[in-house]
């Protein structure tokens, strides 16, 4: 499977796939992008499996990026992980298509139930 | 009769979110431990790395958090997975200290009426300074490691909350 991991901050990037990781979900062929705009490219590019990105960013939001894929007729799997966890935003993803929430700070049992969703 | 709309965060709802943010990324081998400070003193002014974050909508204020360079060089190791006497880049550690303070602004928006937006971290290398008309609502005054962390919040109308 191959994630696609958008965050603007590298240091969240390796936290992200460290708990990956330690969720038990390291085998996965991992791609990254710094923003919604270049995750959208990716996503058309790479052809990833499934979506993981924070919600605030530079360039294009994570839900701008949502909407995005999901108007140009893309179905994949996408997730966020954000420091926003109020049930407003919670509501607002899925609203948009999102498969699941995980909010920041974050434990691997929280990765692998989520991941268990869309797997 | 409807509950009046909560117009700043308690302490003890900031004091909680830095607990979890801190205990899940440090780990709880050295927790935060509070400490008294005087209203008003700056924070060590030589050495110290801050960051900030604004909410704007339903709920209008900021979140910001001041760390010493040795507490920033330590979060960064950590978030980073390195031992803790490597060496990390200016970048690194603006990063790993705007992630900290993304963390606490967004789980203090999420106890805030919305709908309203969370800023991108800003960060700076030295203490941080308000204006004139920033009120401040919620201080945390800890130290970690022995090393002094603060966190405070800001709004134009909450009552203040130490």
């Amino acid at each position: 499977m191959k994630i696609l991991i958008a965050d603007d901050s590298r240091v969240m990037r390796q936290i992200v796939v460290r708990t990956l990781r330690q969720a038990g979900h390291g085998g996965h062929e991992i791609v990254e992008a710094e923003n919604g705009k270049q995750a959208l490219e990716l996503v058309t590019t790479e052809r990833p499996d499934l979506v993981l990105s924070d919600w605030n960013m530079p360039e294009m939001t994570g839900i701008d990026c949502l909407s995005a894929l999901r108007a140009s007729g893309s179905d994949v799997a996408f997730g966020f992980v954000t420091s926003e966890g109020s049930d407003e935003m919670r509501q607002r993803a899925e609203a948009a298509g999102a498969a699941f929430l995980i909010a920041k700070p974050f434990t691997p049992e929280a990765f692998d139930d989520a991941l268990r969703s869309v797997l | 009769m409807t509950a009046p709309a909560l117009t700043a965060p308690s302490y003890d709802d900031v004091r909680a979110v830095t607990d979890e943010v801190w205990t899940t990324l440090l780990g709880e081998a050295a927790p935060l431990i509070d400490r008294l400070v005087p209203v008003g003193t700056p924070f060590d002014s030589v050495g110290v790395w801050s960051a900030a974050v604004t909410v704007s909508g339903g709920w209008e204020g900021s979140v910001t958090v001041e760390l010493t360079t040795y507490v920033a060089g330590a979060l960064t190791t950590t978030m980073l997975d390195l031992p803790h006497d490597a060496e990390v880049s200016d970048a690194d550690v603006a990063d790993a200290v705007g992630e900290l303070v993304n963390m606490l602004g967004g789980n203090v928006k999420s106890l805030m009426p919305g709908p309203s937006v969370l800023s991108l971290p800003s960060v700076a290398a030295g203490r941080a300074a308000f204006s004139s008309d920033a009120r401040e609502v919620a201080r945390v005054e800890a130290t970690w490691d022995g090393e002094p962390v603060r966190v405070t919040v800001h709004n134009s109308t909450g009552e203040t909350h130490r």
